[in-house]
């Protein structure tokens, strides 16, 4: 690194090649005021806050997009340019609508802070009072023009951070504005609500609806926490007052793979809490469930044991931490008698497990899987039976970002949709359920084009079906090819696969997708390029506990159903027919799909979850 | 000495900078030894004399705001105003967005009035584009808030000879 010398304010400083004029100042705890830039996008001299004097530069210049050079003298605070930074406050207060006394952002705004640091107490030009609107249709963020200054920084995040491409410029000018896809609301555009918007937004123009008016950052605890969105376990910090959650942010915003966050992390927390009841509910003879104290419930459970020749089941969310899990699994071992247990994630779990012990695993154990922040560096990616952006949205945003920033190539393996419809190089659509299938030609036409490190190729996967087969399994002899190519001929080529690839499927798929990358060379530290997406936040912990053993009665009489905030799925509902019993325990009372003979609900529960990304 | 002579006005505005001149609390006290209130809403007095210091509050709304501005500013030698409304425009420049028949058309005729049609007299001032004071006249200095803490006005009554003398 090359390293530069300039003077600023007639102090000389160091700074590093390809540095800006501003970072130089930063770096040295200069201080130089700013409005459109932030750290983790990219500048574009916007506001003209961070205006410096040059030697021999003819007016001031913006300090962040101005590179420095060894030998450059600089100064930041002559009375001339702290006079142009108020001329430029006082043009940005009149050019649009602010109006602090009812603004959300008020005493969080940046734009007020800097009127007060520059004693901005009137302005002497004349406003303009434009006729603005603001957008209130998306389910969780709303836009008011009226505030906005134009420094484009919720541009950059959507580009630039969320990969959304959601947000731009409009019209030219005093029209200009910032607009979702062409003119749209925000709520009926492409944007995936990951609210990377609302943390760049120096003003209060863009904001999340759930923590509206609830209070000041500088009157909030800031939490640091990891969220319980999905198996990801990104790290979040919660802002608290008073005992109530009013927004949750990314530690950092961002370019890093973890540096944002995603609308269940950043808004799905926040949806209002579903209500809880205190007393245990007992479904009536007319299927009615009526409240009861805890010893009739307790009575009801215990006659039901006795009946139930030790036949009892746990079932339990691998949302809730270690702790709950742990103690559990002890209930069900020490008074019910039981370690018939399984965890809402537990097929998926022993399929993904299964595959890795079928596959030569050199005792790696069930670690064989690369980190997610390899997705952002890859020059092809392969989705396969997964839909990240329903299940773990960040994925997602680093694809996009690979594939929109770093050209990477997209193949995406589903049997229903394109999952990336604007970014895919290649759908392969087989028939319903035959993505395995799908997967094993793919692997065979890789070795069949000579395309595989040959020392790992096992001999089966030499000779390529007949045409029949690829009729059957409903893709393209050609297609299918191209996709070989364009997975094995990249330098780093990651599959992600979701738990809708091993819905109706077997182990040997599991295996298959990592056969795929070994074949391809695609390793990296001991770990396979492969990512398997999963939705509990704590499945690894459920797993580590023992707690995805399985049931081997898939009709036991009576289940102990032990849930977080899980919502009814179909698949959750499917595993609850035909037991005869079902005692069902989650924190909220309309949680579970309302089953269950007897329910207790109305806890949180606080403690430690295990990322699957280990 | 000579106690300082004030008058002051509300024009459009809450009068909520004149009541946070009235939270200084006990030290009225002691001001009252140092200055002399003539024309004010707290004297309720209307006729505007010579004066050392005019205050005012609230935005240029109508012509009378325009007209009472113009005789504060011949009136005093020093011209302070108080509020957001006063130094910006603050809330009561909303209306700007709309034009005066809109406004004039949602006060009397949508939301309940016990006029049935919108008043019109030779002696009622007519609305105006709102505007803060110094687009009207000349202002000495500034007291931004909304509004301004009574520690705000008491602060820079204290620093400016002017107003404290």
């Amino acid at each position: 690194m090359n390293e530069i010398t300039l003077t600023i304010n007639g102090r000389e400083v160091k700074g590093k090649q390809g540095d800006t004029v501003l970072e130089v100042c930063q770096a040295n705890g200069i201080d130089v005021p700013t409005l459109c830039h932030l750290e983790g996008l990219s500048d574009v001299g916007a506001c003209r806050m961070c205006v410096v004097e040059i030697e021999k530069e003819r007016r001031p210049v913006p300090s962040c997009t101005y590179p420095a050079r060894d030998g450059l003298v600089v100064k930041t605070n002559t009375e001339r340019l702290e006079k142009y930074r108020r001329q430029i406050l006082e043009l940005i207060f009149t050019e649009h609508n602010h109006f602090c006394m009812f603004c959300e952002a008020s005493g969080d705004c940046e734009l007020q802070k800097l009127a007060y640091r520059y004693q901005m107490d009137n302005v002497r030009y004349p406003y303009t009072f434009p006729s603005l609107s603001v957008d209130s249709l998306s389910d969780y963020l709303i836009i008011d023009h009226n505030r906005c200054i134009l420094c484009g920084r919720c541009i950059r995040a959507c580009s630039e951070i969320a990969a959304g491409y959601t947000l731009n410029f409009s019209q030219r000018g005093w029209k200009e504005s910032v607009s979702a896809d062409l003119e749209q609301p925000l709520g009926e555009s492409s944007c995936l609500s990951c609210g990377a918007c609302v943390q760049a937004c120096p003003t209060g123009a863009i904001f999340g609806k759930q923590g509206l008016y609830k209070g000041r950052e500088d009157e909030c605890e800031r939490i640091q926490t990891v969220c319980p969105g999905c198996g990801l376990g990104c790290k979040i910090d919660v802002l608290v007052k008073d005992n109530n959650l009013v927004k949750i942010e990314a530690p950092h915003l961002t370019g890093d793979s973890r540096g944002t966050l995603c609308r269940l992390g950043r808004f799905g927390l926040l949806q209002a809490t579903p209500p809880r009841v205190p007393s245990p509910l007992i479904r009536d003879s007319e299927g009615e469930l009526k409240e009861c104290s805890l010893d009739e419930a307790i009575a009801v459970i215990v006659r039901r044991l006795d009946e139930t020749d030790g036949e009892v089941a746990g079932m339990v969310a691998t949302r809730l931490p270690s702790e709950t899990l742990s103690l559990f699994k002890k209930f069900m071992g020490d008074v019910l008698g039981s370690d018939a247990l399984d965890t809402l994630d537990g097929e998926t779990y022993r399929l993904i497990r299964d595959g890795i012990n079928q596959f030569q695993n050199n005792g790696r154990g069930i670690d064989i899987e690369c980190p997610i922040e390899e997705i952002e560096g890859a020059d092809c990616i392969m989705v396969v039976g997964a839909d990240p952006q329903e299940t773990n949205p960040i994925v997602s945003t680093l694809v996009r970002r690979a594939v929109s920033q770093r050209k990477a190539k997209l193949i995406v393996v589903n049997s229903s949709r394109d999952v990336f419809p604007l970014w895919t190089d290649l759908w392969l659509k087989p028939k319903a359920r035959r993505e395995g299938a799908l997967l094993r030609i793919l692997a065979k036409a890789i070795v069949n084009k000579g395309l595989a490190a040959s020392e790992r190729v096992a001999p089966e996967l030499v000779e390529l079906p007949p045409d029949e087969v690829f009729s059957e399994i409903g893709v393209d002899r050609g297609t299918l090819e191209s996709a070989a190519e364009m997975y094995a001929k990249a330098e780093c080529g990651v599959i992600i696969y979701g738990e809708g690839l091993l819905w109706n499927s077997d182990t040997s798929t599991v295996t298959t997708v990592l056969k795929l990358a070994d074949i391809t060379g695609n390793l990296k530290d001991d770990r396979l390029r492969v990512i398997s997406l999963k939705s509990g936040a704590n499945s690894r912990g459920a797993w580590e506990l023992g707690l995805a053993k399985g049931i081997k009665n898939h009709k036991p009489k009576m289940l102990y159903l032990f849930l977080a905030d899980e919502s009814e799925s179909e698949e959750l509902l499917r595993r609850l027919r035909g037991v005869d019993f079902l005692v069902a325990d989650p924190a909220f009372a309309n949680m579970g799909g309302k089953k269950g003979d007897i329910r207790f609900s109305g806890r949180t529960r606080s403690g430690i979850q295990t990322g699957t990304q280990a | 000495m000579a106690k300082v002579k004030v008058i002051s006005a509300w024009l459009d505005a809450c009068s909520g900078c004149h009541m946070s001149f009235l939270d200084l609390d006990e030290a009225l006290i002691g001001l009252t030894d140092r200055i002399e209130l003539l024309a004010t809403p707290i004297t309720d007095i209307k006729e505007f004399t010579p004066a050392d210091v005019g205050i005012i509050e609230g935005a240029v709304s109508n012509e009378h705001d325009e007209e009472v501005a113009r005789k504060i500013r011949q009136n005093c030698k020093i011209l302070m105003v108080w509020g957001d409304c006063a130094c910006f425009g603050g809330i009561v420049s909303m209306r700007n967005l709309f034009s005066t028949e809109e406004v004039l058309d949602r006060y009397y005729h949508t939301e309940g009035s016990i006029c049935d049609k919108i008043p019109s007299s030779e002696d009622l001032p007519r609305l105006i584009e709102v505007k803060p004071i110094n687009q009207v006249v000349k202002v000495d200095c500034y007291v931004p808030g909304c509004p301004p803490s009574a520690k705000a006005i008491r602060a820079f009554g204290g620093q400016n000879p002017g107003a404290a003398q």
